[in-house]
């Protein structure tokens, strides 16, 4: 396996020169590219027998102002997931699109637009995906408060209020430390 | 005859007793709740014994299960499904989700308290509920049946304007048709 990973390495350094790799342990290997690069990279590692798009995951780096996509490729033959990570700016999202080497891509882009306001070029599929009448920005984004728009839109039945943080007991109990972005949301 | 108060009581009475005794559940699941409804209806529970029975369209079904988180989507045809019903119909609701959100209580997408749109006769709380609370819960219906109590389509009806203002509120986009009883 480990033969296979630098090959890869080295084929995809020699044409695409600012890719950064980075290896982890067992079947599992990152790339961070352009994200114009995109596009031919996907074709040329879905030649080499990585013909499996598991998924694309997006991620919102508010503090950084960009999207992070995540396209996860696998291979049946050499049983080894590629991760091919690219950014793009939070104001302007536009992303390649890599409709015609997956088909299935079409599913996760129409996702990406709703959730997250991601643009793809040449992309066309029908606007709504999973939500209905949405007119809020999207909701995935980080910068929609979520709790508030569901306080003022729904209706809440009293009785929740004293409702106990569990957290507490349970880092009691095993000695676990919370992680300081998630005291945040604690209530 | 029929119009006589006490006649009227008794073929209400055997009337009630009937209807508690053929209870047909529309077979549609909304969240979560709905993976506990085969093993209900199937051979570990036997819910048939109590005379609850599956249909598969709303027209020939009395009861209405709300197994769970409502999404504003799936509301819009909760909605159309219970206008669809026919008279006697009862609507139970299923899981914490329905009574205050449960674990979705600060979703964008989902109602928190499903009584302010549609009539609830019964809530059966839990996360998800057990068929055995299950089965419970739709005892305590037929038992609200028997005794005339389960009335939630007349409440319906007669609050239709409150019920209509509350789902326009969350579904701006009104394609449906306007019933009228
Ligand atoms: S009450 Fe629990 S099991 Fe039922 S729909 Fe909500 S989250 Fe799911």
């Amino acid at each position: 396996m480990e033969k296979i990973k630098s090959n890869l390495i080295e084929a995809i350094k020699g044409t695409y020169p600012d890719a950064r790799e980075q290896d982890h342990e067992g079947n599992r290997l990152d790339f961070y590219v352009k994200k114009q690069c995109v596009p031919s990279i996907l074709n040329y590692i879905k030649g080499e027998g990585y013909i499996h798009l598991s998924h694309i995951a997006f991620v919102d780096w508010i503090e950084e102002g960009e999207f992070e996509l995540i396209y996860i490729v696998w291979s049946p033959k050499d049983k080894i997931k590629i991760f091919i990570r690219a950014r793009v700016d939070r104001e302007n999202p536009l992303m390649p699109n890599i409709e015609s080497i997956w088909r299935q891509a079409n599913t996760y882009q129409r996702e990406a637009r709703e959730m997250y306001g991601i643009q793809f070029e040449g992309f066309e599929a029908p606007n709504e995906f999973v939500l209905e009448d949405w007119n809020e920005i999207p909701p995935m984004r980080r910068d929609f408060d979520t709790q508030a728009y569901a306080e003022e839109t729904f209706f809440h039945r009293p009785g929740r209020e004293d409702a106990m943080d569990v957290r507490e007991a349970i880092i009691e109990r095993s000695r676990e430390e919370i992680p300081d972005f998630a005291k945040k949301y604690s209530r | 005859m029929i119009n006589d108060k006490n006649s009227q009581k008794i073929v209400d009475i055997l009337q009630n007793w009937a209807r508690k005794h053929s209870l047909f559940v529309l077979a549609y699941g909304t969240g979560c709740g709905a993976i506990e409804i085969p093993p209900t209806m199937t051979s570990r529970y036997d819910a048939e014994r109590f005379g609850i029975r599956g249909a598969a369209t709303p027209r020939q079904a009395d009861v209405l299960l709300i197994t769970g988180y409502l999404t504003t989507k799936t509301l819009k045809r909760v909605i159309r499904v219970y206008e669809q019903m026919q008279d006697p119909k009862y609507v139970i609701g299923f899981g914490s989700c329905t009574i205050n959100g449960g674990m979705y209580y600060d979703s964008y997408n989902t109602i928190k308290v499903l009584d302010k749109y549609l009539p609830v006769d019964v809530y059966i709380n839990g996360c998800m509920p057990r068929p055995e609370s299950v089965i419970s819960g739709i005892v305590k219906l037929q038992s609200l049946i028997a005794e005339g109590k389960a009335n939630g389509a007349a409440k319906y009806k007669e609050n239709l304007d409150w019920y209509r203002a509350n789902q326009k509120k969350i579904i701006p986009n009104w394609v449906m048709p306007e019933y009228n009883w």
